[in-house]
């Protein structure tokens, strides 16, 4: 399951039109959606970025049970880079000391309940689960 | 889509979606600006970490000058963005 996407910031429009057609399907709220779209791209713009091997298209997969939204991206053929290892952004630095980087990936963490990350075969795969009784709660 | 208009009292107007692949056409109007200025955030449904660049790097170069940007009329969402990045510290937010 799940859709393959260029590897190119130009396939945002793609994703974002794949992601609409999935809040829709299961008539997610506004913030749920928000926070897809958000992990979604943020994800998928550091793969992008960071190019760390093939350009290889990437799949990205949406999936809903009764309490979590699942978020997976699969990059293939490429270096290994766990995310769940980048150290936190100090967010209360001085302004002429604060930089943009780090900042998705940052916020990503403060925004879902669970991210794992697995390399196998040279593939990196990240998935996240947002949690929704709880955001209901 | 983004879009980036100035109103006629002079307020930069974002409207839509503001994610990677629109920060080059955002940089194009925020490169411009040289005093202090008010982002109303009215229209704008959506934004990414690409756009808090945009927006932080804009902040530093006026902050050179003592200027800055407020920005107004955020939507929660974005608002929650802001405040997980720690923003609600480097920016006036109303």
């Amino acid at each position: 399951m799940g859709k393959k996407f260029k590897k190119d910031i130009t396939s945002l429009d793609l994703i974002f039109d794949y992601i609409n057609t999935f809040v829709s399907t299961w008539q997610l709220d506004a913030s749920i959606s928000f926070s897809i779209r958000f992990v979604v791209e943020e994800l998928f713009t550091n793969m992008v970025k960071y190019n760390r091997g093939a350009m290889n298209d990437i799949l990205i997969s949406l999936k809903k049970n009764n309490q979590n939204v699942i978020i997976g991206l699969v990059d293939y053929d490429v270096e290994p880079f766990d995310l769940t290892k980048v150290a936190d952004v100090d967010i209360t630095k001085p302004l002429e000391f604060r930089r943009a980087g780090g900042l998705g990936i940052h916020i990503v963490k403060r925004m879902v309940d669970q991210i794992h990350y697995e390399y196998e075969n040279r593939n990196s795969k990240i998935t996240v689960i947002k949690n929704l009784e709880q955001h209901n709660a | 889509m983004l879009d980036v208009a100035l109103s006629d009292n002079g307020e930069i107007l974002l409207s839509g979606r503001f994610d990677a692949s629109q920060v080059e056409k955002a940089k194009s109007i925020f490169n411009q600006i040289e005093k202090s200025s008010t982002v109303n955030f009215k229209n704008l449904d959506y934004i990414s970490s690409a756009g808090l660049g945009v927006l932080l790097m804009t902040q530093k170069r006026l902050n050179e000058s003592g200027q800055r940007l407020k920005l107004i009329n955020m939507n929660k969402h974005i608002s929650d963005v802001f405040n997980y990045a720690g923003f609600n510290l480097i920016f006036e937010i109303e």
